[in-house]
């Protein structure tokens, strides 16, 4: 027997499905390839990890509670959903981010580069640096001065 | 004997006593219960996922044949239910952190003796876990099946609608891909 075959039939062999005819040469396989065997030691371990696994049971008052949902006419969550809608919200998200995106480029173009310059300037509110003329600290030093010289 | 019970069950429930449900519903609650904990990994997913499950059941239950078997057609719309838990909506996926693998460890094994044995088995146990969640969802369903749930190639083949021949490559593929996985995780300790 050929390594190929003899590995598609080492689950078979685990689960009992192995057809009698070859049964014998399955084991004959594994008891003169170390590689084969290796791998199938290690499904059987696999097999006996399972056989050990958690069992759940489902929560106290399970049952009740389906037939509530079902008496108060539950919908069942996901169905019916078209797979289209699924993605939907997705889309939804990236036209709103690119719609943000234009709309700000847009209200930026409309400013020109000096007078966008100025605005933030006059907006300055940095006390130690000279206040610039159009500023309101600016109006507000030269209604000062005017007062100071009365 | 089950399975005429269960179809007695159904016969009642298509001639107007809806009340019958019930009664599958407490036949089959814990092992759809397991087998949604074992595909979903958090135990209140796999509530919700059990509990649509049997909803949809009743819902569609009018529409059963009796050439099929009960269990079997629940383990159909118990797989496709935790399919689409698994295929939740974006937003779902982005506010829900994801605990996969983490919840599977939950009483201790009483048959263990020392407590190098219990730690050991619930290591083994939670590598298990966390390999499964690695596997992709096809092989992931069919390992399940097969070996927490215990049902031959033939009757994996009728809840998954594919052939028997599939059902045996995929078993073993994914025995193979979890060879390797748990022998990475073995290796990482």
């Amino acid at each position: 027997m050929k390594c190929s075959k003899a590995h598609k039939l080492i689950s078979l062999y685990i689960d009992g499905e192995l057809p009698e005819q070859d049964m014998k040469i399955f084991e004959d396989h594994m008891n003169i390839c170390h590689k084969c065997r290796a791998e199938f030691e290690g499904s059987r371990e696999l097999h006996k990890l399972f056989i050990k696994a958690d069992e759940f049971k489902a929560p106290y008052g399970f049952h009740t509670k389906v037939m509530a949902n079902i008496s108060s006419g539950k919908a069942v969550r996901f169905s019916g959903i078209p797979v289209f809608l699924r993605f939907a919200e997705a889309a939804a998200i990236i036209v709103v981010i690119v719609f943000g995106i234009l709309s700000g480029s847009t209200v930026l173009k409309g400013y020109p580069t000096d007078k966008t310059r100025d605005v933030m300037a006059s907006l300055s509110l940095d006390v130690f640096d000279s206040a610039p003329p159009d500023s309101l600290a600016g109006a507000y030093l030269a209604m000062m001065e005017v007062r100071n010289e009365k | 004997m089950q399975k005429q019970e269960d179809l007695d069950f159904i016969a009642r429930f298509k001639s107007g006593d809806k009340s019958v449900f019930e009664e599958l519903v407490q036949r089959y609650q814990d092992r759809i219960y397991n087998l949604c904990r074992h595909m979903l990994g958090s135990a209140s997913d796999a509530e919700d996922a059990a509990q649509d499950t049997f909803i949809k059941a009743y819902q569609n239950l009018k529409k059963f044949r009796p050439e099929a078997s009960f269990y079997t057609w629940l383990y159909r719309i118990a797989v496709n239910t935790c399919l689409d838990y698994k295929k939740k909506p974006f937003f779902e996926s982005l506010f829900k952190s994801s605990t996969e693998g983490e919840e599977y460890i939950s009483e201790p094994v009483s048959d263990q003796p020392s407590p190098e044995k219990l730690f050991k088995s619930k290591q083994l146990g939670f590598a298990l876990s966390k390999s499964l969640g690695k596997l992709s969802l096809k092989l992931r369903t069919v390992i399940i099946l097969k070996e927490i749930e215990g049902l031959s190639y033939e009757e994996i083949s009728e809840v998954l609608d594919v052939s028997v021949g599939t059902v045996k490559s995929r078993i073993s593929r994914a025995r193979d891909e979890l060879r390797i996985l748990l022998k990475d995780f073995t290796e990482q300790k």
